[in-house]
């Protein structure tokens, strides 16, 4: 397309802003009338969800339900220890921000702020909190954003080992976190089926993602690898997980797991859940981190066995970090599915998200407020999938400036 | 000279111990949770039979292919629950492809208003949970149709609070008469699939078409061929060669999706299977028949699509 | 370019080697090689005739069924840890450079020895950086290899293995994917290398490199070995008819 003459003159004219849309949307009759349709169309749908939102629908049942649909029943004396995590959280996430980016400010990270800050000052008074607890929230924002740029300004001084070691930081997160939650150790114990709402979804989610990692690995090192008996026994898991439906394997686990233990070993309600959802996740990472181990060049193997290193040297060192490189947009996808894969919970009786909505809606007094409890859970997983298609593409930028996948 | 290798460094024998290793884990491990599963399950007087099956199920199904009544069977309840699945997966393949192409195709137009469109409509579906989307469908919207007079109807196609009326319909005593009536809760049902596959699908299509070098677009274009054409008979065949093995995939999803219908109270076979369980406790083998019955389907599919894709890849040569 | 062998001592010694591919051909046919240390041998014949097979059998990335081949002492046989210490002795450098694209040139250079031999980083820093500029590229020690050129890549190769300190190093056609005017700058380190004393076993079409810095040639085809000769001979006179065949194809 491009011609070398073409790179020698500067390419067009300046067009006027008129003239660019004349030619993206009306270039000839037929286009214009598509044009007019999909405009006219567009706009009457607007004017109705705007007519909606501002003059029909009552938002009360959002305000009114906020810390239900957040925490489900976690009892109010046990709260604190919720928001210790949120700081324990917001300090993590603020530095592992700043270790990424460093000192730049992308066009994305300043929306994201923009965003996240609109987001601390609006929701909290939206859904009618008290001023202490809002001010919480802004506190929380500002010490998050305050931790991403001063470890920006720092991360260049930051030894590589800490930052090779730093995704090794967040089971440490999680299993401190499921401390507070949980209790023990001197802290009152909270059962778990007092956990919901939001709090029971990330606590599920975040379970899966972490281990169907470790899981996923072993289970494509497996199908890749020479020994025929272990290809099989990972092909035959693979299969039989990708061939059912999630909402069977939680079926599963809860009507038969019980059955499959010794008395007593088996684990409750949650957990059993939380174990399914990290069975049927590991097989779809194991196909995700397959394709990026197929993506490596057997040649990559061969130099570094004969510069002597050992299997599992050539893995870790070699092999590893350019397949889950490869791989990585497909597993962050794999755990958006996932997260949005919890809201199935609620099929089977969990008081997850969408289950204590669920809840919500059957209360006689709520009765009739689909559309507005189902539009902010949207809304809200939106948000935290289009978040974490955001971060994975950070992460490949900053792992494709190192220019690094080997040519085949 | 020849010493004795141990056998932790021996090249030929280590590779066997291993496998053997973990075979005898995965025997052990498997032989003890079906030693379990026995002592439990004869404790509980829950042993493997299947003469459940035949005793009456005495629940009632929605709407059926075959004639069923509350005094049936369970074998029948739950043949008719997977001809029920059937029966919704086959007609949101055919929409979802029908709409994943267009939105596919609609990403490469020289409009940018309907580019724009199509990538919000994909962005917007992939990022919500389909379960939600389906019970917002279900309850926000079609429960929320108006009924008799006020219904949309167009020539043919009637679409009310009852359900979906096709065929010649006529308003008799306020209620919708019409040769074919599909439940509300198939038509939700039907039209969540299809609207999230068909995201699904516009991205493999997008992506198939983008696979096709550009130098198959220009040359087209300097055959004279027109846009539509060189669509049409040059990029879409060759893209056919990358789309049909990741439509296979979206296939597959949508059809273990279906078991989504429970959620709106539409008999599939995974709803019939619960019904079955809460009844009869019989938790192995009502598993054993969903999960073999959705392992039939996906080979179906598989088979199917493989092939179409032996037809298409056939044009390479 | 004849040279005195230090005492005769033999590095690589080869005998009645026999390979099947898992697909049933034959890829090697009982074929002998011995090479002395500071020997520099060069393989040549036609593409199919196992040259790059056998070479790599000498360090286990191909196995063989018969025969045996002991290098510097330590036989190949099905001890894996003797594979190990073959693979420490032993360098390779491929026709595809194979660097690792994730890691810097200098980290390319110190991964094995800090990793194969326990070395000290710092230690082993300086000696690659020493390394890198013997082959004329220590200003470019902190960028990536994809960011250098194929002559670049093919001597960083060089380069990595050197710092494992090998005693035999092998070479797979080193300059068969290297655009033309690379070709020399890639000979040249490996004469110098040659000149400083190294065993190596070298896979190569490059004529002029086999006359000039080899002590002798061997050919091969369909998985034999044909004719071993010093360079001047097999050159100018060379004694098997597959030899004169193959002589006449690549002038």
């Amino acid at each position: 397309m491009s011609s070398s003459r073409h790179q020698q003159l500067p390419p067009q004219e300046q067009l006027s802003a008129l003239e660019t849309l004349r030619l993206a949307c009306f270039a000839n009759p037929l286009d214009g009338l598509i044009s007019l349709a999909l405009i006219s169309a567009v706009l009457a749908a607007a004017w109705q969800l705007l007519r909606w939102a501002l003059l029909q629908a009552q938002w009360g049942v959002i305000a009114a339900n906020s810390t239900l649909l957040a925490l489900g029943r976690y009892p109010e004396p046990q709260r604190w220890r919720l928001w210790l995590l949120l700081w324990l959280l917001s300090t993590v996430a603020g530095l592992s921000w700043g270790l990424l980016r460093r000192q730049s400010w992308p066009r994305n990270d300043l929306l994201a702020t923009a965003v996240l800050t609109g987001l601390t000052l609006w929701a909290p008074a939206a859904v009618a909190q008290p001023l202490a607890v809002q001010a919480h929230w802004w506190g929380l924002t500002a010490w998050l954003l305050l931790l991403r740029s001063s470890a920006g300004a720092m991360a260049a001084r930051v030894p590589p080992p800490v930052l090779q070691c730093w995704a090794l930081l967040w089971p440490v997160v999680y299993v401190s976190g499921m401390g507070l939650i949980a209790g023990g150790l001197g802290l009152v114990r909270v059962p778990s089926p007092l956990w919901g709402g939001l709090l029971l979804t990330l606590i599920e989610a975040c379970f899966a993602m972490l281990l169907c990692l470790p899981l996923g690995l072993a289970l494509a090192l497996g199908r890749s690898s020479g020994l025929p008996l272990l290809r099989m026994g990972a092909v035959a898991y693979i299969e039989f997980i990708r061939g059912a439906p999630l909402i069977t394997l939680l079926f599963l686990g809860q009507n038969i797991l019980g059955f499959l233990l010794p008395g007593g070993l088996s684990p409750d309600r949650i957990w059993r859940a939380a174990w399914v959802l990290t069975v049927f996740a590991s097989a779809y990472v194991a196909e995700a981190l397959r394709a990026g181990l197929a993506a490596i060049p057997r040649g990559q193997v061969e130099a570094a066995r004969s510069l002597g290193l050992n299997t599992a040297q050539t893995l870790s060192h070699v092999v590893l970090p350019q397949a889950i490189k490869v791989a990585l947009p497909a597993l962050v996808g794999q755990f958006i599915s996932l997260l949005q894969d919890t809201t199935l919970l609620s099929l089977i009786g969990l008081m997850e998200l969408l289950g204590t909505a669920r809840t919500v809606l059957a209360n006689p007094e709520f009765l009739g407020r689909n559309a507005e409890v189902y539009v902010v859970l949207a809304l809200l997983f939106w948000c935290c999938c289009a978040a974490l298609g955001l971060g994975s593409r950070a992460l490949e930028v900053r792992l494709n400036r190192q220019r690094s996948v080997a040519v085949r | 000279m020849r010493a004795r290798i141990p056998w932790w460094r021996h090249r030929r024998v280590l590779p066997w111990l291993i496998q053997a290793a973990a075979a005898l884990l995965v025997l052990l491990v498997i032989s003890a949770l079906i030693s379990n599963l026995v002592v439990n399950l004869s404790a509980a007087g829950l042993l493997l039979s299947w003469r459940w099956l035949g005793t009456p199920a005495g629940f009632d199904l929605g709407e059926t292919l075959l004639p069923y009544g509350a005094g049936d069977p369970y074998w029948l309840a739950l043949l008719s629950g997977l001809l029920n699945s059937l029966r919704v997966i086959a007609a949101a393949l055919v929409g979802a492809t029908a709409l994943g192409t267009a939105v596919g195709l609609a990403s490469f137009s020289r409009n940018a208003l309907l580019r724009s469109l199509a990538r919000v409509y994909v962005e917007v579906i992939r990022n919500c949970p389909l379960l939600m989307q389906l019970l917002f469908w279900y309850f926000v919207v079609f429960l929320g149709l108006p009924d008799g007079a006020s219904a949309l109807h167009l020539p043919g196609v009637v679409l009310a609070k009852s359900g979906l009326h096709l065929g010649p319909a006529a308003l008799v005593d306020g209620v919708w008469r019409a040769p074919i009536r599909l439940s509300l809760e198939f038509t939700a049902l039907l039209w969540a699939l299809v609207v999230y596959s068909g995201a699904f699908i516009a991205e493999v299509v997008r992506g198939g078409v983008q696979a096709v070098p550009p130098g198959q677009w220009e040359a087209a274009r300097s055959l004279g061929l027109r846009p539509r054409d060189s669509l049409a008979r040059i990029v879409l065949p060759q893209a056919l060669r990358v789309i049909v093995p990741g439509l296979n995939n979206q296939y597959i999803a949508l059809a273990k999706n279906s078991s989504l219908a429970v959620a709106v109270g539409y008999g599939d076979l995974y709803s019939v299977a619960e019904t079955t369980l809460n009844q009869t406790g019989r938790a192995i083998e009502v598993v054993l028949i969903v999960l073999g019955s959705y392992l039939l389907i996906d080979l179906a599919i598989s088979a199917l699509m493989n092939g179409l894709n032996r037809l298409v890849q056939l044009h390479e040569r | 370019m004849t040279q005195a062998h230090a005492a005769d001592v033999v590095m690589l010694e080869a005998r009645g080697v026999n390979t099947w591919y898992p697909n049933g051909h034959h890829a090697l046919r009982n074929v002998d090689l011995t090479v002395h240390q500071g020997e520099v041998v060069v393989i040549m014949g036609p593409s199919g005739s196992g040259k790059s097979t056998f070479l790599r059998t000498f360090n286990g990335l191909e196995d063989f069924q018969t025969g045996s081949i002991i290098i510097d002492g330590i036989n190949i046989g099905d001890d894996l840890r003797q594979r190990d210490a073959i693979r420490r002795e032993v360098g390779m450098v491929f026709q595809q450079f194979n660097l690792f694209p994730h890691l810097t040139v200098l980290d390319n250079l110190t991964l094995a020895p800090v990793l194969v031999r326990g070395r000290a980083k710092t230690q082993v820093e300086r000696q690659a950086l020493e390394l890198l500029e013997r082959v004329g590229i220590h200003e470019q020690a902190h960028k990536y290899p994809g960011q250098l050129s194929g002559g670049q890549q093919q001597r960083v190769a060089i380069a990595r293995s050197l710092c494992m300190e090998p005693r035999l190093m092998l070479f797979d056609e080193p300059t068969s994917a290297l655009d033309p005017e690379m070709v020399q700058e890639v000979l040249q380190v490996m004469q110098e290398l040659a000149a400083g004393g190294m065993t190596m076993v070298v896979v190569t079409h490059e004529v002029r490199f086999a006359r000039q810095v080899a002590d002798r040639v061997v050919l091969m085809a369909d998985g034999e070995v044909l004719e071993i000769a010093a360079p001047e001979q097999f050159f100018s006179n060379p004694q098997h008819p597959r030899s004169q065949q193959f002589l006449s194809q690549i002038n």
